[in-house]
Formats: C-alpha cells, sequence, structure tokens
C-alpha cells in the first residue's frame, strides 16, 4: 500500500488545485472596490500620458476625486484581459471608431447628453455620431480631427515649385523631392510621401481611404436599416488605387518598404527624409521640436478627381461595463470635455503632444486657443469636407479586410486591381454577413 | 496488492542499484517534482485549459460566452490566410532550423578552441542571441533598406548585384525573415554543438589519426554521431519553436507585405487582439499545439530509434 | 594532452602558420562581421548625435552622451532594475525547481517517468501569445489562494518559474552522469538529498552554466507576461520599455539605441560569466567515466 499512495495523494491534490482553481475563477471580490481610486485608461505612449496627467491634475484638484490613471500601449490586448477578469476600467479613451466593437462585446454602457454636465456644449451632431446600431449612444465624445497633407514648406521653395493643387501636383512634387535633392547635401536619399503602408492594423486602409473619397469611391455604404454593404468594387476605387499604386511604382515618390511600415516605424518626415505626409495633426508638436516650425506646412488638401474629401477621426470617452463608480466617472467626464479639460489637452503644455486635436465643445475656439494657422486649416477640413468610418459597426475587421487588400494590391505593379477589388468585396460582404449587418 | 510491492522492493535494489537508479524512498521523485509540477499546473495547464474551453464558444464576457462547438475551427481551418499562413510556417520553420543547424555546426567547427582570441571571437557571435528581438527587428530592417543606400544593396552594388527588395518585395520577404532568423538562431546552436564537441573523447580522435582516416571522415564517423544527443535536443527545440514563430515577423513585417510573410501566429494574433475573436485565436492555438504535440512526439521517437 | 594540440578540435586546427590557418583567420573575419557588426551600429546609434532611420554608421559622426541621457530621462534605468530583480529572481527559482525535477527524472527510475517529461515538454509548446489571457486571469487571482500578483514582480517571477527547456536539457545532461559515482557515494553513507548537493550538483556545473545563460535570456526577453503582469508603466521591465521607447515619437532612433545598448550589456555579462564556467565544467573532466 505504501508505495502506491503516493501518487495518488498527489493526483488528489492536482484534483484539488484544479476544482479550487475553477472556482476561484468564478467568484467575485469587488469588497475593495469603493475604496479604490476612479480607473482611468487611454490608448498613449509616454507623450500623451504626459498631457492626460496634467488634465487629471486639474480635476483632482478641483473635484478632490482620485484617479488612477494608465497610458497603454497595446491597449487591445490589456482591455481584452481586464474584460476577461471582468475588471474593466471605469472609463477610458480610444478611436471612436471602436465604438461598435466595443458595444458589440458590451464592454461600454450608455450614456446621453444629458447625465453629463456640460454635455449641451457638444453639437448634436457630434453626439449623435457616436450613436450604436440599437440608437442609443455608447460613447461621450472627447476629441475630433481631420487628416491633412504635411509638406515640406523649405523644400518646395527651394525646388521653386507651387503648393500641389491637384493630384498630379502631388504626384510631380513627390517625384521632384525624390529626384531633385531638395535637401541640397549632394545625395540621392530624400523621398517624396512617408506612407505606413503595413496592413498590420490596416494601417495602409487608414493612409489611402482619403484618396479613394477624393477619386469619388468608397469602401462601405449604408443599405437602409442600419444595415451596410460592400460598394468597393468600382472604377472610382479603382482610380484611387491607380494613383496610389503610381506613387508606389515610381521609384522614390514613396519610401522604400513602406509597405511594412506602421505609423511608429515611419519616421521619415521628421527625419527630414521625406517631405509629404498625409496624416492626423496629433504629432505636429513634435514636428516642431524636430524638423522645426518653420520648415513644414499644412496645404489645402490636393484635388482628386471628384472632391477633396478627407478622413475624419476622433477619440471617444468609453464607461466600462461593471463600473461601481459611474457618477464619479461621469464627473471625470465631464471635466474631461469641458473648456479648461479641453484646453488644457490642446496645449499640451510639457508634452506639445495634444490628446485633444479638434476641440468637441463648441465653446473652445481652435484658433483663440492655439493661435496656429496650421490647426485652422486642419479644423476647416474637419468641418467642411471630412468623412468619417462607419463607427457603429465592428469596423475593425472591415479596416483590416480593407489594409490587407489594399497592401497585397500595392505589392506589384501589375497586379490587376480588378480582381483585387473584387475579391475585397467578397470579403467585406462575407465580414458584414458574420455581423448580421449586411443589407 | 500486498505482495506485489514486497516483491518489488526486493527486487529492484538487485537490478537498479547497479544501474545507480535507486535509493531512498519510492515518494522521492515525486516529492522532488512537485515544486515544478504546481507550478506547471497553475502557470501552464489551468491556462491551456481555459484556452481550450475558449475555444468552443464565441468569446464575450460582458454578455455572456455562446456556444458554438467546433465552429470556430471549422472558421480557421476553411480560412485561406490560414492555410497560406501554415505554409509559409513550414517553409519559415523548415528553412529556419536547417539553415541554422548546418550553420551552427559550421561556426562551431570553425571557432573550436582555448585561445583566448577564439573566446573573444566566440562572444562577439553570441551577440545577436542575447540581444532583445525588437532591436533586431530595428537593426535589421534599417539593414535590408531596399533602396540602393541600403546597408546590404551597398555591398551587393559592389558586386555588381541589386538593389534588392527584400522586406518589401513579395517575393524575397520570407527567405529575407529567414535569413534574419538564422542568424538569430546559428550562435545558439553552436554553442550547444561546441558543449557536444567537448564532450567527444579526444583519444577518439588520436585513434583514428594512427588509422589514417581524414578529417572529413573523421566529422562523420566520430563528430556527428558524438553529437547525436545534442543535435536531438536542438532539433525537438527547434521544431517546436519554429511552429510558433512570432516576435521576428511582427516586428520584421508584421505579415507583409501581401501577407506574404504570414504565419500561424501572427494570424492568431490579429485574429485574437486586432479582430477581438478570442474564440477563433484560441482554436487556432489549439490546433497548431496539436501540430506541435504531434511532431515532438514523431521526432523523438525518430531519434530514440536511431539511437 | 598537451603533445598533439592537433587533436584537440573536430577539425584538427593546428596552431602553426600554414594554408588552413590564413584560410581559419579570413573566415573568422568574415564570420565576425557578419555576427557582430550590426552591434556596433547600435553602439554608434546610441552616441550619436544625429541617427538616421534609413542608414547605419558603423562609428559615431558627432559623438555625445545625449541619447543615453535622454533615454535615463525616460527611465531606462528604473526599468533596468525592475529587470534586474525580475530575472533575478525568476531565474533562482527557475534553477531550484528545474534541478529537483532533473534530478527526480533522470536519477530515479519509477513509474510514470515518462508522462512527467512529456508533461514538461508540453509546457513548452503553448504559445505565450494566446495563453496570455487566461493567464492574466491565473495572475490576477492565484487558484486556490486568490491571491492577486498583478503590479508586483512576482507575477513574472513565478509565471517564468516553470520552463520545459531547463528542466530537459538538465535531465539529458544528468543521465550522462556515470551511475558508479553515485553508488560510490551511497555505500559511504551519503544521504539521497546530500547526493544531489555533494555530487550531482558539482558534476553538473556546465549545465548550469547553459541553463543559466538561456534561462537568463528567456526571462529577459519576456515581453507579453511583464506587460500582462503590470499595474501601471512603473511596473514595467527594460524590455516592454524599448517598446515603449519605440512608439514615442519624440525620441530618435538613437534614444532607441541607447536603452537597447542598456539591455544588451547585463546579457553580455552573463554570458561572459557562464560561458567560463560553462567550459570549465565541461573540461574538468569529471564526466568521463
Amino acid at each position: 500500500m505504501r508505495l502506491t499512495s503516493a501518487p495518488r495523494t498527489l493526483a488528489a491534490l492536482t484534483a484539488m488545485t484544479l476544482v479550487g482553481s475553477l472556482t476561484a475563477c468564478g467568484g467575485d471580490d469587488s469588497a475593495s472596490d469603493a475604496s479604490k481610486p476612479l480607473e482611468f485608461w487611454s490608448r498613449s505612449g509616454p507623450e500623451g500620458a504626459t498631457t492626460y496627467k496634467a488634465i487629471l491634475a486639474a480635476f483632482t484638484a478641483k473635484t478632490g476625486i482620485k484617479v488612477d490613471y494608465q497610458g497603454v500601449l497595446e491597449f487591445d490586448t490589456q482591455l481584452q484581459t481586464k474584460a476577461s477578469s471582468k475588471k474593466l476600467p471605469d472609463l477610458w479613451i480610444n478611436d471612436a471608431s471602436l465604438l461598435g466593437t466595443y458595444q458589440g462585446q458590451g464592454y461600454t454602457t450608455p450614456v446621453e447628453a444629458s447625465q453629463i454636465e456640460g454635455g449641451d456644449s457638444i453639437d448634436a451632431a457630434t453626439w449623435a455620431q457616436n450613436k450604436g446600431l440599437d440608437g442609443k449612444t455608447y460613447a461621450v465624445p472627447f476629441s475630433r480631427q481631420a487628416f491633412g497633407t504635411l509638406v515640406r514648406v523649405d523644400w518646395r521653395k527651394k525646388l521653386g515649385l507651387p503648393q500641389p493643387k491637384t493630384w498630379d501636383d502631388l504626384t510631380a512634387l513627390a517625384t521632384a523631392f525624390a529626384t531633385k535633392d531638395p535637401d541640397g547635401n549632394g545625395k540621392n536619399d530624400t523621398y517624396g510621401m512617408v506612407v505606413p503602408g503595413s496592413s498590420k492594423n490596416g494601417y495602409i486602409g487608414w493612409w489611402g481611404v482619403s484618396y479613394i473619397w477624393q477619386a469619388g469611391g468608397d469602401i462601405i455604404a449604408p443599405a437602409g436599416e442600419g444595415k451596410y454593404r460592400s460598394v468597393v468594387n468600382t472604377p472610382q476605387t479603382k482610380t484611387a488605387l491607380e494613383f496610389i499604386r503610381k506613387q508606389f511604382c515610381t521609384p522614390g515618390n514613396v519610401v522604400p518598404g513602406s509597405l511594412n511600415l506602421t505609423t511608429s516605424e515611419a519616421p521619415f518626415f521628421q527625419e527630414g527624409k521625406a517631405g509629404i505626409y498625409l496624416t492626423g495633426p496629433y504629432a505636429m508638436g513634435g514636428y516642431d521640436k524636430q524638423l522645426g516650425k518653420d520648415k513644414y506646412e499644412v496645404v489645402p488638401m490636393p484635388k482628386g478627381p471628384v472632391g477633396t474629401t478627407t478622413l475624419g477621426d476622433g477619440e471617444n470617452i468609453y464607461f466600462g461595463a461593471g463600473s461601481k463608480k459611474s457618477d464619479d466617472a461621469k464627473k471625470l467626464a465631464a471635466f474631461l470635455i469641458s473648456p479648461e479639460g479641453q484646453e488644457i489637452g490642446m496645449k499640451a503644455a510639457e508634452s506639445k503632444y495634444p490628446v485633444v486635436r479638434l476641440p468637441v465643445n463648441k465653446t473652445v475656439d481652435v484658433h483663440t486657443v492655439l493661435n496656429d494657422p496650421r490647426w485652422d486649416a486642419i479644423q476647416k477640413q474637419y468641418q467642411n469636407d471630412s468623412k468619417t468610418f462607419v463607427w457603429s459597426i465592428k469596423y475593425q475587421p472591415i479596416r483590416q479586410a480593407t489594409g490587407e487588400a489594399i497592401n497585397a494590391m500595392m505589392s506589384s505593379c501589375t497586379s490587376d486591381l480588378d480582381a483585387g477589388l473584387k475579391k475585397l468585396d467578397t470579403a467585406l460582404n462575407d465580414e458584414l454577413k458574420a455581423q448580421d449587418v449586411l443589407g | 496488492m500486498t505482495t506485489i510491492p514486497v516483491l518489488r522492493r526486493r527486487a529492484r535494489p538487485v537490478v537498479a542499484a547497479r544501474r545507480g537508479l535507486l535509493g531512498g524512498p519510492v515518494w522521492l521523485p515525486w516529492a522532488l517534482l512537485l515544486p515544478a509540477l504546481l507550478f506547471a499546473l497553475t502557470f501552464k495547464f489551468i491556462p491551456m485549459v481555459e484556452g481550450l474551453r475558449m475555444s468552443l464558444f464565441k468569446v464575450q464576457p460582458f454578455l455572456g460566452d455562446e456556444w458554438v462547438g467546433l465552429e470556430n475551427y471549422r472558421t480557421v481551418l476553411t480560412d485561406s490566410r490560414f492555410r497560406g499562413a501554415l505554409g509559409h510556417t513550414l517553409v519559415l520553420g523548415i528553412g529556419q532550423t536547417v539553415g541554422a543547424l548546418f550553420l551552427g555546426f559550421l561556426l562551431a567547427l570553425l571557432l573550436e578552441g582555448s585561445s583566448r582570441t577564439l573566446w573573444v571571437l566566440r562572444t562577439a557571435i553570441f551577440l545577436p542571441v542575447v540581444t532583445a528581438v525588437a532591436v533586431i527587428g530595428e537593426v535589421w530592417r534599417i539593414l535590408y533598406f531596399p533602396s540602393g543606400t541600403g546597408f546590404i544593396n551597398e555591398i551587393a552594388g559592389w558586386f555588381g548585384l541589386g538593389p534588392f527588395g527584400f522586406l518589401s518585395d513579395p517575393d524575397q520577404a520570407l527567405v529575407s525573415v529567414m535569413i534574419v532568423g538564422i542568424w538569430t538562431a546559428a550562435p545558439y546552436n553552436m554553442v550547444i554543438i561546441l558543449a557536444g564537441l567537448t564532450g567527444i573523447d579526444r583519444t577518439l580522435y588520436e585513434a583514428a589519426a594512427v588509422d589514417g582516416v581524414s578529417r572529413w571522415q573523421r566529422i562523420q564517423y566520430i563528430v556527428v554521431p558524438g553529437l547525436r544527443p545534442a543535435i536531438s535536443v536542438l532539433l525537438t527545440l527547434a521544431a517546436i519553436r519554429s511552429l510558433r514563430i512570432f516576435t521576428e515577423v511582427f516586428v520584421l513585417t508584421g505579415g507583409g507585405p501581401a501577407g506574404s510573410t504570414e504565419v500561424w501566429m501572427t494570424r492568431v494574433f490579429s485574429l485574437g487582439f486586432q479582430r477581438n475573436d478570442l474564440g477563433v485565436a484560441s482554436a487556432a492555438s489549439t490546433l497548431l499545439l496539436l501540430v506541435t504535440v504531434l511532431l515532438t512526439l514523431g521526432m523523438r521517437l525518430a531519434t530514440r530509434r536511431t539511437r | 594532452m598537451s603533445m598533439s594540440s592537433q587533436f584537440d578540435t573536430a577539425l584538427g586546427w593546428s596552431p602553426r602558420l600554414s594554408v588552413s590557418k590564413v584560410l581559419r583567420i579570413a573566415l573568422c573575419v568574415v564570420v565576425v562581421s557578419i555576427f557582430a557588426a550590426p552591434f556596433l551600429t547600435i553602439v554608434s546609434g546610441a552616441f550619436n548625435e544625429t541617427t538616421d532611420s534609413t542608414q547605419l554608421s558603423l562609428y559615431p559622426n558627432h559623438p555625445t552622451l545625449l541619447p543615453m541621457k535622454i533615454a535615463g530621462e525616460k527611465g531606462v534605468w528604473h526599468y533596468l532594475a525592475n529587470s534586474l530583480v525580475i530575472v533575478g529572481g525568476g531565474l533562482l527559482l527557475q534553477l531550484a525547481i528545474s534541478i529537483l525535477a532533473a534530478y527526480a527524472l533522470s536519477r530515479r527510475k519509477f513509474k510514470g517517468a515518462t508522462v512527467v517529461m512529456l508533461l514538461f515538454l508540453l509546457t513548452m509548446m503553448l504559445p505565450e501569445e494566446v495563453i496570455a489571457v487566461p493567464l492574466s486571469q491565473v495572475i490576477a487571482s492565484l487558484p486556490l489562494l486568490g491571491v492577486s500578483l498583478k503590479g508586483s514582480v512576482f507575477g513574472v517571477i513565478l509565471p517564468v518559474a516553470l520552463w520545459g527547456f531547463t528542466i530537459l536539457i538538465m535531465t539529458e545532461f544528468m543521465k550522462e552522469i556515470p551511475a558508479e559515482i553515485e553508488e560510490a557515494a551511497r555505500l559511504d553513507g551519503v544521504g539521497e538529498l546530500r547526493m544531489l548537493w555533494v555530487i550531482v550538483l558539482p558534476l553538473s556545473k556546465p549545465v548550469l552554466g547553459v541553463a543559466t545563460i538561456f534561462g537568463f535570456m528567456m526571462i529577459w526577453d519576456q515581453y507579453l507576461l511583464p506587460l500582462i503582469a503590470a499595474d501601471n508603466p512603473t511596473d514595467y521591465t527594460l524590455t516592454v520599455a524599448l517598446s515603449v521607447l519605440r512608439a514615442d515619437g519624440q525620441v530618435g532612433p538613437g534614444v532607441l539605441l541607447a536603452g537597447a545598448l542598456v539591455a544588451l550589456v547585463p546579457s553580455l555579462i552573463v554570458y561572459l560569466l557562464m560561458q567560463r564556467s560553462l567550459i570549465r565544467g565541461i573540461t574538468s573532466g569529471a564526466t568521463k567515466g
């Protein structure tokens, strides 16, 4: 008997541990929740976090509510680990286009403008952007922005070229930057455009969608009753892709190797290697530091075959499901959208990295706060001629599929764009169908 | 039940003591294994079982997980990108394993010896192994810069070659990733093989020399067989690692361009974390685990048989 | 041994000047420049005023300590301290656990040994990226105990303590120790656990060296685990911090390379120290029966 008992004991122990662990997973230990500070996350690197901390310091000074803040990298991974143990942050700020994803997973709770103090200082139209598929509002708007075309003005002037007015001008400018040694170092080491062209997270779709819209094309469109359909397979979209491919296939127009780059891996604009960058305005503070304010300009969007529509985007405040502090969370949201909170976020006194790009609060004026013609230009673009992705559905998979398809089509200068678009069209409709929103 | 242990207790010392494999009470090995087993259970097997569970559900913690049976597995097996990823994973895995083993062997032969200079050289060569993968990715992306001014392209230019697209050319990207993998793993293999070489009895070389055996034959008949234990460990490890290859690819190309370097785990990652589909991601990783287990078992059986 | 160094190496390299020696030197130069030259660029980048993401230089054009200084301001030293604590604790625990397990698996015959070995092998096959989510639940609330390891160094130290690789190589190595040595000790009245301490461990020095190096690197390179175990960014390890630096648009590649250099130095030191013990252990001759 003695000999066999040891393994048995071990087996029993093992079984106990297993059972114990399973029951431990089910239990929840919420006793300490009430005494903890409000938990607030944002998807930010160190620069953005510095700006958020400044806003939060002002909030705590004013209300006495303590906030446990984290600027989180790998936000989706981190949020998922929190969600799996049902302990989401009380509130967080992330891309507006994630609204449908969060709502669809039950991560967020609905909110109404009237529940947030100062909620009426945000436009009804801006609130309406945050409606989920069921018609309820699922997030508080925090910041909005439009993409702008940044151009190295010193290079442009040195080569005696005008501001680009059309796509053709833009192509010619890119070629000139690549071939005419605009930095005058005697070496052939400058390029036209910076393109975060990776399919990772659908980056290239983010960058390229403005050109698709400018050609009159689109990716998905409403089909009534909250349903959507792919509209990607059109001659207009093809025109846009041909334009993009012309850049990729003219040596130097795009920084070589761009098809593998995400935004954080493409520092070529601030390093003075490339002279054109279609991007959000958030990094301009950094460019001012590294390049100099006088070295680049935000040009009015060069006109495509149809128009100058540009990607509009933004960040929202999401309230975590299961939060036991929703009153405090709403107070923080109220402060984040108040003139004071928005202004600290725009000025970003310390890090120069604004977390509020264009204010959502209509009493805050970009020109008065920043007095910067470049920001005025971004605001004009956002208000007059911008378009957003569809935020109410789970847009990530759509962006991912679009990014993967465009990345593939750009990797060859001779591939059949029609076939590529047809494939993407099917993929998009399949995805919409899987989400049960195909119309 | 009671007689057998008594018999065994008597019988075993006679057989086993000769082999030095018995001593102390029978529970001793289990007591020694207990910490390791507890840690394995807590930090590996419990998460693994949870992963298995997730693979059968549509995972949505706040709405309640939804049982979908084998649907997630079906999604993976019918997804054309997963099939592409499988091909790339195999090509990369086999290429890297074989390449790194061969190069590691050559390095070990080249740098074997006890002189101070050789020690310095071995240390220098070991640098890729001790560097964070993220940094390796960063350095190689710059080395591979696909214009004429790029580091490697400039060297290729001296020989009238290139410029190559490397990571940005769908036809070259996979090979370029493979080269980085071999570059990182070969010095690692070198160290293990060197340790194996040191274990080979020197008198065998002398005896062989007396018999007039050439260097090549010496490698073939003494060195390679002597290295078999080291190599079998290396191969097992490499097989396990290569199927899971992730970080190198993620840092270098993110799976692009045009999906030409997409491997199983990058696909899992983009499904699980970028598309928030933990169920499908878990199903895909369960499949990967299964294949790895089968492969490893097969490999161990094969090496045992040849031994 | 000394009379014919020709038999010291598998290829029979000769110390005298000859064609083969010249060839060996040439090959060494090529090999070293392939494997080590990229690191010169890390060093030069870390001490260069302007660093370019499209080109590399082998020496700094404008030497400066600025990138190092900025990296310091970004908290690199603090992250280094975190990493050192974690790698120290994790490695000690890993070695202790693995030595016990390997001793049992290699020097004892018992029913179930093969199954246990397979279980340990299985742990190596789990893709970490995907057990990340369930693992984070375990870290947030330990089974049975309900203790949360989140935000503490133990959140990383405990999960890395078990590594199938270490157990595997130690077991394989200890199997090669001749039974007679142990048997002789047993006749001298050495107890079972003391046997591990006075006989098996000293003989296992080479494999301990190998296990230390690889264990160190495995823990040092952990990325996802410190990220999910961290409660806030001050808990990050140096490896995680490197990706923070990489995402920081306002620091150039020079600062990233400076951080990379800081991360490289401890691994290099460990390798240098352990390589010596590895060679000393192997050449001591104790393993040859």
